[in-house]
């Protein structure tokens, strides 16, 4: 039996030739999980597909697409740009074929995006802009690179050297700061030490999601390098895309597996869960809101550790030696709900969707900034289903959703009010 | 005599008849639908000859309207332009009983009496319509949707795979019935459904006009151990209404009808108008009966779990209620109901709806059970109108698949003399129904015009089909819409 | 030649811009293949395109508008509710337009009289979810949780929930339906007034013209809207539980319960089917293949090889069991009764229980096909027959048989006969066969297999699903009714008699073999002298049979 060599690299749109030539069209990768779906309203898990309706906007259409291009029937075009960037890439769709099918739907759209920025084509002017900044000033706003760490404030302690360093990222250090001073001060509030960047710069999320995978690889090196410079056994990442980087992105560009990086990644969600656990996060101070919680993609379903592979597939698709296909069980479900419906007070109600099937606010990985329609149609409609739950707090765990959502939020006049976890942990403590 | 020789040459000379008594019989029937008078009379005894008769109609453009059975209460075998009778009553042969599959094969004219006592001596019975007359054809009263007093199935429609002669003259199996060779195939006939289109929808409620039915495959079952009869007398029909939408969903009950007090008194009387007026003088204006039954295995635990649920619905919901088995001033009613829910109605005697004043009219239609107490208050104000008081309607309510709709029947029961008077009334409350909602799926005689006026874009749609299977417009042609 | 201007002018005057495309890559999304039900056969290959414009309509208005544009300037056009059902819902011919109707998603319930009203778009598990706040329940089909309700319940529309349920045909109520010409169709209650909750026809039941056994494929009409019966169910949640992938639901276990024995003979195995319908208990009885139990186990592909190529033959034909779905629809003490009964049953033919997980992960809200295509990557139910149990248990073997000859590319299956199950509680029986292969193989064998099964069906005097524009249409019509197809034909004619809807369906198999040199061999039966199409169909078809021996050329 002919055996083909085959890789996860997303460098080579090939390697998903299989996995492209085999989507069946289910379209599980559009709907709500049979098993969880809730009936006509919010049933659906794919913002691209649902800002809009041509199939050609849904995994199953992509995959058709992508396949055409391999096979080199399609030329690039306007249309074709827009179909693969107007996507959040959250995942939802591959957690969804791999209940099934073990399809690679989310690299397949990742290799798509590095073929059109080899090609020359992509990716987006937006992107490219943020591209120009990160070069020019190290985060993606084009911001001073010297105002990084404008958010410390003098109450907040910072430990010289620590076990723990709380890698702040573009969006809390510049655009979201109370989110970088919240969870400094639950770390200092819980006596947990921790230690920042001496000079930190973009993780790369957008470079990365873009297809831009040299530009990301270069930031993935030095941010390492860097951190391995201090000596800290564990980063700490507030931001939702600042851990998927971290834990899954900097590892795959490498082509070294989550476990071979010298510290764990960890994400405010999971430290604060095991410090209540411990006993140090005492959060006594009474909420007394209903809150809900939407999973950020980014700690939820795309989450799951990376680990290299190739080999070969031969008979009936099989491959060789196994390959453990990450299918988003790992993400941060449990923590953050753990944490919220400890808080005294509190009137913790979960969403319609929630975990691996959740609906992404559709701000991230580039989609804000290029199709920001995209963005507040999948804002708004997420919010409808916090309205149908009743719920006065929306809590992420992710400054792209919490930005996403508020700006909605504002535009509609709703009575919603839109917190990062690291926000609401803070409220909880005394004073 | 040309036609009736040429008929002879097809049916044999013993098979056809042009005289006077005969074509008098099949010229009118028991309803109010006007006479018709056909030209000859004749008796197929097989499919290639009901074939050949059609084919003939259409070489002569001569009606064809097929009569099964031997007693008939709606008008849809009335010859309205006169033609040839094609009656199917010879074809009376039960053809296979299977107990495994639980299945018969039955011709047109075998009748409600000769199926149930064969079907008895194997312990086996068929699900049926109110007292439906043993001279009737089963298959007749299949294909037009006759409804069962059975409600706990979920799957309804009786009628399986069949064999249809279309109006063109082509003889025609369908549903698991096509393949080659049945019945000496690997297949038994238990579907109904295509092959390509479901044709068999087209012949359902045609009354004859889209084809000649031979024989059906039709479901039966396998016979009770045990049977209680649960009586409820019903002064809010509302109410009980209300009581079925929460207990036929749960699956309790075989047959379940609720009668007034004429109608029940007309189908038990044992003698008319002594106890027929005691009776409908003493019993309640509504009755509910419920049959549970224990079946094939642990008989008893099946009752129990039945009478268990129905008991403590009416003690926790509907405490308004009194369910019981007998039904109080009435000693042996359950035991006189049983047998008139199981078997068909003696044909050796007056139909039961006629035997009170010699004849009677009935108008059913399906409805939400919700709507009925506006139905009955419909037909209450309009049958003094024309003099018929308003106790002596008869009023039936058929309950269908766990109570999600219903069939409801009024029925007049009148004097031959009061004809007239009795058609106006019919055809006036059947417009005022029509007008507020009523579904009249089975449009008799004038009904059709009525119903069919209001199903513009159906109608369009049935001649383009009718046209297909019957280009020559010969079957029973006048009735319905076309 | 793409649709010409003026026509798709108009039709962007019918739903706006943003509603219709003919870009290049919007139509390549609406490609049936690679993959998929069916896809990966010949048949798609040869007769599948991809579409000129896709057309999304919010309304039966607009479908009907649509149609009525398409019929004027000839513009062949087909219905697409999810298109999860292989190359026979999707384009044949170039410069087709494609009807896309997920935005016909409205959806109405009403739990007093047990049905609910949908739109093309509404998918199964919608419904199902639906259907089980309330107390009800229908079948999802075995096209699964995402499939459309309406394309499945005209087409196919059953799963072991049948048992009780029954055939779909009886579930279809008040029915709207554009026609072929443009024309509005509204039936059962609909067809008098406002009303959806009631099937039958006034007179006629002209839902004779939605589907055969076996669904139409799209080229009788487009069904917009339907009132669908649901049945009651009982009252206790079933409880979502798990992470993916590894969800199921939890059964109220007094409610609703699985239960699986293995018989010792196929004999046994049979016999408890027929006393479970005996003594009507069950909402569930079927056979399963042993290879869906590997299914399950596997995490993947590569584990359900090493567990299935540890089965033989012998494994697989001495693997007898029924697996029973208990439902207290009345009460717990139903169920009690019920399972009572079914104890008596087994102990009686020696069936003996195993442990049964309190779950369902298949049927109830997902009948999940999804999984079929883990294992090769290219799966088709061969056939799928409703008849008689009778029929049902012996259908399997004769497959199993003449599928011999076609392994590989078939997988090999250790000669699994395929699996049976009740309908109606007995009145019916089901079978099923399926096949598998790898879509990257040589495909010859696949489609001989696909074909010799009509045959084998013809031979044996089967009831079978491939009828109708399932298989060559001149193969199997003189063979069943007789002649059904030319009754078929004339109502085609009648309401398509441009036969802009969906071309060539159902001619469209017959059109294949003739085109598929690798399929010559097998023509054994008369086809028409004259074509059966219109003038333009007859051109169009004849140009792409032409380009289509072309590229042949060119690649050889």
């Amino acid at each position: 039996m002919p055996t083909t060599k085959v890789n996860l690299e997303t460098t080579d749109l090939n390697n998903y030739k299989y996995d492209m030539s085999r989507c069946i069209k289910c379209k599980g990768c559009y709907w709500v999980e049979h098993t969880y779906m809730p009936g006509v309203k919010f049933s659906t898990r794919c913002p691209s597909n649902v800002w809009n309706d041509f199939d050609a906007y849904g995994a199953f259409g992509k995959m058709r697409i992508g396949h055409a291009m391999v096979e080199k029937k399609l030329d690039w075009s306007p249309k074709l740009l827009e179909i693969i960037y107007a996507d959040p890439l959250c995942g939802a769709c591959d957690v969804a074929c791999k209940r099934n099918l073990d399809l690679e739907i989310g690299l397949s759209l990742e290799a798509m995006r590095v073929k059109a920025v080899q090609d020359g084509v992509g990716p987006m002017p937006a992107h490219k802009k943020i591209a120009r900044n990160i070069a020019a000033s190290h985060n993606c706003f084009g911001s001073e690179h010297g105002d990084r760490k404008g958010w410390l404030t003098p109450d907040i302690q910072v430990a010289a050297k620590a076990d723990l360093l709380y890698f702040v990222g573009c969006t809390a250090s510049y655009t979201n700061p109370e989110i970088a001073r919240a969870t400094a001060k639950i770390l200092n509030a819980t006596g947990t030490p921790f230690m920042l960047m001496e000079d930190e710069w973009c993780c790369g999320n957008t470079l990365q999601s873009v297809g831009m995978l040299d530009e990301a690889r270069e930031l993935a090196r030095r941010n390492i390098d860097r951190v391995k410079s201090t000596g800290a056994r564990r980063v700490l990442l507030s931001c939702a895309e600042g851990y998927r980087m971290w834990k899954v992105e900097y590892p795959k560009l490498l082509n070294i597996a989550t476990a071979d990086l010298p510290f764990e990644v960890v994400h405010l969600t999971e430290l604060a869960d095991e410090l209540l656990r411990q006993g140090s996060l005492r959060m006594t101070r009474p909420v007394n809101a209903r809150v809900t919680y939407h999973d950020s993609c980014s700690i939820s379903r795309l989450a799951d550790p990376w680990t290299p592979w190739s080999g070969e597939r031969g008979w009936m698709g099989t491959v060789s030696p196994p390959l453990k296909r990450r299918r988003g069980t790992h993400g941060l479900y449990a923590q953050p709900r753990n944490v919220i419906s400890n808080i005294p007070g509190i009137d913790f109600v979960e969403m319609i969707r929630i975990r691996e099937n959740a609906f992404c606010c559709g701000a991230g990985r580039g989609t804000k900034e290029a199709f920001p329609t995209l963005a507040s149609s999948s804002a708004r409609h997420r919010l409808e289903e916090v309205k149908e739950i009743g719920a006065e707090v929306l809590v992420s765990a992710c400054p792209w959703c919490k930005n996403n959502f508020a700006q909605a939020v504002r535009e509609d006049g709703e009575a919603v009010k839109v917190m990062d976890f690291a926000e609401l942990i803070l409220a909880s403590l005394e004073a | 005599m040309k036609h009736k020789d040429e008929l002879a040459k097809i049916v044999g000379r013993e098979n056809v008849s042009d005289a006077e008594d005969v074509v008098l019989r099949y010229s009118r029937d028991l309803s109010l639908v006007p006479p018709g008078r056909p030209e000859l009379v004749v008796w197929p005894t097989n499919a290639e000859q009901v074939s050949d008769i059609l084919k003939w109609s259409n070489k002569h453009n001569i009606p064809a309207v097929p009569v099964s059975s031997g007693i008939h209460f709606n008008g849809g075998a009335v010859p309205r332009q006169g033609g040839v009778v094609l009656d199917l009553s010879k074809m009376n042969r039960v053809l296979e009983i299977d107990q495994d599959i639980k299945q018969v094969r039955i011709e047109a004219g075998v009748t409600w009496g000769q199926l149930t006592a064969e079907l008895a001596k194997q312990d086996m019975r068929v699900i049926m319509p109110l007292a439906p007359h043993a001279d009737r054809s089963v298959l007749s009263d299949f294909l037009d949707r006759e409804v069962p007093t059975n409600t706990v199935y979920d799957y309804g429609e009786p009628m399986q795979a069949f064999e249809v002669v279309w109006p063109t003259g082509d003889i025609f199996r369908l549903g698991s019935a096509s393949v080659n060779g049945y019945p000496d195939s690997g297949s038994h006939g238990g579907n109904p459904s295509g092959p390509g289109i479901d044709f068999y929808r087209f012949v359902q409620g045609a009354q004859g006009t889209m084809g000649v039915v031979t024989w059906t495959n039709l479901k039966i079952v396998h016979g009770t151990k045990k049977d209680k009869v649960f009586f409820a007398p019903v002064d809010d029909l509302a109410y009980a209404q209300e009581f079925l939408y929460r207990l036929l969903p749960r699956r309790v009950g075989q047959e379940v009808v609720l009668l007034n007090q004429t109608d029940l008194a007309a189908l038990v009387a044992e003698n008319f108008p002594g106890d027929f007026e005691r009776l409908r003088a003493t019993l309640p204006p509504w009755t509910l009966v419920i049959v549970i039954s224990g079946l094939a295995r642990r008989p008893e635990e099946k009752i129990a779990y039945e009478v268990k649920f129905l008991q403590e619905l009416v003690k926790n919901e509907f405490r308004g209620l009194t369910v019981d088995e007998a039904l109080p001033g009435f000693p042996g009613l359950g035991s006189r109901m049983l047998p008139l829910l199981r078997n068909p109605w003696p044909a050796d005697g007056p139909y039961w709806k006629n035997r009170w004043q010699g004849a009677s009219q009935s108008l059913f239609f399906i409805a939400r059970p919700e709507e009925t107490p506006r139905f009955v208050e419909i037909v209450e104000s309009i049958a003094p109108q024309y003099g018929y008081p308003v106790a002596d309607i008869g009023s039936y309510i058929q309950p269908i698949e766990h109570n999600r709709a219903c069939q409801v029947e009024f029925t007049f029961f009148y004097d031959r003399k009061d004809e007239a008077c009795i058609a106006a009334l019919y055809m006036d409350a059947a417009r005022a129904l029509v007008g507020e909602g009523a579904l009249f799926t089975r449009p008799y005689g004038d009904l059709a015009p009525m119903v069919y006026e209001r199903a513009a874009s159906y109608v369009s749609g049935l001649k383009r089909v009718k046209k297909i299977f019957d280009p020559n417009n010969i079957m029973n042609p006048g009735n319905l819409c076309f | 030649m793409a649709i010409l201007k003026e026509a798709y002018k108009a039709l962007e005057t019918i739903v706006g811009a943003r509603y219709l495309s003919d870009d290049p890559v919007i139509c390549q999304g609406y490609q049936s293949g690679p993959a998929g039900y069916e896809n990966g056969t010949g048949y798609e290959r040869v007769m599948t395109k991809l579409p000129g414009a896709v057309i999304l309509p919010r309304s039966t208005e607009e479908v009907q508008k649509i149609v009525k544009i398409c019929v004027r300037y000839t513009i062949p056009y087909v219905p697409y509710s999810t298109g999860f059902y292989g190359p026979r819902s999707h384009c044949h011919v170039g410069n087709e337009l494609l009807i896309d109707l997920k935005r016909l998603n409205d959806f109405e319930f009403d739990e007093k009289h047990w049905y609910a009203t949908v739109g093309s778009g509404v998918v199964y598990s919608q419904f199902q979810e639906e259907c089980l706040r309330r107390g009800g329940y229908v079948v999802i089909g075995g096209g699964g949780a995402q499939a459309s309700v309406i394309a499945n319940l005209i087409g196919d529309g059953w799963s072991p929930l049948s048992h009780r349920i029954g055939l779909p045909h009886r579930r279809i109520l008040g029915t709207e339906m554009v026609l072929p010409d443009g024309e509005i169709l509204r039936m059962g209650s609909l067809a008098v007034g406002d009303d959806w909750y009631w099937g039958d026809g006034i007179g006629p039941d002209l839902r004779g013209l939605l589907r055969g056994y076996t669904g139409l494929r799209g080229c009788l009409g487009i069904v917009t809207r339907m009132a669908v019966k649901v049945l009651p169910f009982q009252p206790e949640r079933l409880q979502p539980t798990g992470i993916s992938p590894n969800t199921a639901l939890a059964l109220p276990e007094k409610r609703v319960k699985w239960i699986n024995y293995i018989m010792p003979s196929k004999e046994a195995q049979v016999k408890a089917m027929y006393e479970i319908c005996k003594a009507e208990i069950g909402g569930a009885v079927t056979k399963v293949p042993l290879f869906w139990r590997a299914i399950a186990k596997a995490e993947c592909k590569e584990e359900f090889w090493d567990l299935w190529l540890k089965e033989t033959p012998e494994t697989v034909a001495n693997f007898h069991i029924v697996r029973v779905l208990l439902i207290g629809f009345t009460s717990e003490e139903q169920l009690t009764y019920d399972e009572n009964v079914l104890s008596d049953i087994m102990m009686e033919l020696g069936g003996q229980p195993r442990r049964t997980k309190p779950s369902d992960e298949s049927w109830i809200k997902n009948a999940d096909s999804a999984g079929m295509w883990l294992m090769c990557g290219s799966y088709v139910s061969v056939d799928y027959v409703i008849e008689t149990l009778k029929q049902a248990t012996e259908h399997g073997p004769v497959y199993a048989e003449l599928k011999k000859k076609y392994t590989p590319p078939l997988m090999p299956d250790h000669g699994d006969p395929g699996w049976f199950q009740t309908f109606e509680l007995g009145y019916q029986g089901y079978s099923e066969f399926l096949i598998y292969w790898d879509q990257d193989e040589d495909t010859t064998g696949v489609d001989h297999f696909y074909l010799e099964t009509s045959k084998m069906n013809i031979d044996h005097r089967f009831y079978t699903a491939l009828i109708g524009p399932h298989q060559p249409l001149y193969l199997t019509g003189p063979k069943y009714g007789p002649n059904y197809h030319e009754w078929m034909l004339k109502i085609k004619n009648e309401f398509d008699p441009t036969w802009t809807c969906h071309p060539p369906v159902p001619f469209a198999h017959d059109e294949f073999v003739e085109r598929a040199p690798w399929m010559h061999e097998l023509k054994t039966w008369e086809s028409p002298k004259k074509s059966i199409y219109p003038k333009w169909l007859e051109k169009q078809l004849a140009a792409e049979a032409r380009e289509f021996r072309e590229s042949l050329q060119e690649r050889k």
